[in-house]
């Protein structure tokens, strides 16, 4: 049965390896997730501020651009617009003040302007000023020479010209009077790249235009030249109004491109900046937030871990308990049979025990007659009737034993008025006590409150409390019975008498089982150990005090409600 | 007739019987009966001074059979024989009017002080 019931409790045990880990996963999910979640909500909220962020400058940066662009060819085109109507045309084509003009526009446009040069309508070169010797080029069949006969004033798109340079043309025609003019500057385009190259931002920001038709204006990012033609696909040539971005994907590079029409929707003006570039900042904040959520992460586990350590000590120690407490149930359990066993024998036996008793005793009686005294060993006769009387009065305390010993296994606790239970035992005692001139003083508090106690055994042990002080008393004296309520939800309880005391020596010991003053055979009640065994087993104390011929004082201090303890015994 | 009228109570014969011997011994008028109604009817029938009445017995129980002398004869002393170790049937007892009680098994020389006293207390009663 032993074994069996040890089974039990092993399966019944709150604490199991599943548990532990059980316990451990969900808590290092829950703080790992957890701070998974935090730092994905932080990284995607910030990457996208720093998209806005990225987006809004090429937006911005393109938009200068134009502007800057557009002002640089407009100035350049209303400069010679000026010239055509500060100077007249007969001034114009004589050489030397062309020169004079060109001197001026070189100085203050910083080299802008290559050549100068004015054509009849016929696309004849009437003077020129600059490097290359183009008094005999004829104009008539170049494009922009037809536009400008229709616009009154154009820029080009960038080529290469008998010059073999990439350049372009600002052409303006005038009419003075009689006379239909035009006046015709190349542009360096290397000169003029440079305001759109030079502009860079970030570490891979580039701005670059491209013409209607498909041609590098500027030099591109990736190699093109001047007047090379876009390579398909890398560039949608639609109109659009306002500024177009995105990001995308060509030729594993991933960058952001902001474009934008500029000089009347001739020339696209595009933007480029890499996603590395522009998130490079991020990336850097993500390895280092990676770092600070690994650490956050590790603390987190350490801590989980030993917190774990900790729960689980003591969900170990609960168990140890808990099996503890189920031993001590199942020996309790034990005992109460045993209780019950001996209490039945100790009935049964007390019978036959007593006609014993009843029996030698009236032989004794019978010894005991005048006419028996004469009679031969009659001595030996009465020695042996008293020591069967003296060993079934032996027999009669074990069964008694058996019997207050059985009563303790079975606690039934209620309510109790501790005042009207220390009347009903005083009162078995009382009658007794006053032929022998004892008197009980009574001393109840009238406020005193119930108590949840066992009713049956504080009662056995306040009758032999009594029993006690009488014993002790003999006759002649007082004994005095009280109730106090405390103020932490107990009661005390003290019974004092005016008796012979006890000597300092005994009074350590008088708890201890078996300890006796008493003559064998004297005194039914409970041992002093009983009772002692009884008030803790109900979750009180009791106290002993006492002066020798002064009297001695037991005091019981018992809980209003017992508390759980564990069964003695 | 001076000689306090005693009656035993209890099932058991032998106990009962001896029991009597020994206190009729003592100049004690003793009667014996093996269970409660016997103890009733000669109870009506002469009124005794003390009764020893043992509290296990089948049929009527003792604290019944108290009750009953008590109705018929409230001026009888009871005293108690208990089997118990506990003092809770004595309790009882005593609240239902008995003059003390013993623990069985006894010592005759108890007994014959407790029978003295009752006897004693009821004597001071009539008068």
């Amino acid at each position: 049965m032993g074994m069996h019931m040890k089974r039990k409790e092993r399966a019944a045990s709150v604490y199991s390896i599943r548990l532990r880990w059980h316990i451990i996963i969900s808590y290092c999910l829950a703080a790992v997730i957890s701070l998974a979640l935090i730092a994905g909500i932080i990284y995607f909220e910030y990457r996208s501020s720093v998209n806005e962020r990225a987006t809004a400058r090429l937006v911005s940066v393109v938009m200068e651009h134009k502007g800057t662009i557009e002002n640089f060819l407009f100035e350049l085109a209303n400069t010679m617009r000026m010239v055509t109507l500060l100077e007249d045309f007969d001034n114009l084509r004589q050489q030397d003040v062309l020169e004079q003009v060109y001197a001026v526009l070189e100085k203050e446009y910083d080299f802008a302007f290559e050549d100068l040069g004015v054509l009849d309508l016929d696309g004849n070169h009437l003077a020129y000023v600059g490097p290359y010797d183009l008094m005999d080029r004829n104009y008539i069949q170049a494009e922009w020479f037809q536009d400008v006969l229709e616009k009154e004033m154009v820029i080009s798109n960038v080529f290469l010209g008998f010059r073999q340079a990439p350049h372009f043309i600002i052409a303006v025609k005038q009419t003075n009077g009689q006379d239909t003019w035009i006046l015709r500057a190349t542009v360096n385009a290397v000169k003029f790249a440079s305001l759109v190259e030079y502009v860079r931002f970030g570490r891979t920001g580039f701005a670059y235009i491209v013409s209607h038709d498909g041609y590098y204006q500027t030099r591109s990012r990736d190699g093109y030249r001047v007047m090379d033609h876009v390579a398909p696909d890398h560039l949608d040539l639609e109109f659009f109004e306002g500024v177009n971005f995105w990001e995308l994907k060509q030729d594993q590079r991933n960058f952001f491109r902001a474009k934008t029409w500029i000089k009347d929707n001739d020339w696209l003006l595009v933007v480029e900046q890499d996603v590395d570039d522009i998130y490079g900042e991020l990336y850097l904040l993500r390895q280092n937030a990676l770092i600070f959520f690994a650490l956050g992460g590790i603390l987190l586990l350490v801590l989980t871990l030993m917190t774990m350590k900790l729960l689980l000590r003591k969900v170990k120690l609960i168990d140890a308990e808990k099996e503890l407490l189920d031993e001590q149930l199942i020996q309790s359990h034990k005992l109460a049979s045993i209780g019950q066993l001996s209490a039945g024998i100790a009935h049964e036996i007390n019978n036959p025990l007593a006609i014993i008793g009843e029996e030698s005793g009236w032989m004794q009686d019978i010894l005991k007659r005048e006419n028996m005294q004469g009679i031969p060993e009659h001595d030996e006769l009465t020695d042996s009737l008293r020591e069967i009387n003296q060993q079934a009065g032996r027999c009669r305390k074990i069964t008694h034993k058996l019997l207050s010993f059985s009563r303790k296994m079975d606690a039934t606790i209620r309510e109790v008025d501790m005042n009207q239970l220390m009347d009903e035992v005083a009162a078995l005692r009382e009658r007794e006590a006053g032929l022998s001139s004892i008197k009980f003083i009574r001393d109840y508090d009238q406020d005193l409150p119930m108590i949840h106690t066992d009713s049956s055994q504080v009662r056995q042990v306040l009758f032999n409390l009594i029993n006690n002080a009488m014993d002790a008393i003999n006759k002649n004296g007082e004994i005095s019975l009280s109730t106090k309520k405390n103020k932490d939800k107990s009661i005390t309880v003290t019974i004092s008498d005016t008796g012979m005391g006890i000597p300092q020596e005994n009074l350590t010991r008088i708890f201890d089982p078996f300890f006796t003053t008493k003559e064998p055979g004297k005194g039914t009640g409970l041992g002093l150990s009983i009772c002692h065994g009884i008030i803790e087993k109900l979750g009180g104390t009791i106290f002993v005090a006492s002066k020798v011929g002064e009297g001695t004082t037991f005091t019981i201090r018992l809980p209003l409600e017992p508390s759980v303890t564990v069964a003695d015994d | 007739m001076d000689n306090p009228k005693v009656l035993l109570v209890d099932d058991e014969d032998r106990f009962r019987q001896t029991l009597k011997k020994r206190v009729s011994s003592r100049e004690y008028n003793v009667f014996d009966a093996s269970n409660g109604i016997q103890a009733l009817e000669m109870i009506r029938e002469e009124p005794m001074d003390v009764v020893i009445l043992d509290v296990r017995m089948p049929g009527l129980s003792g604290l019944e059979t108290l009750t009953e002398i008590k109705k018929i004869s409230p001026e009888t002393e009871v005293i108690l024989l208990t089997g118990h170790a506990s003092i809770d049937p004595a309790i009882e007892g005593m609240r239902l009017g008995a003059f003390d009680y013993l623990m069985k098994p006894c010592e005759l020389e108890e007994l014959m002080v407790k029978i003295d006293n009752a006897f004693e207390v009821k004597r001071k009663k009539s008068e």
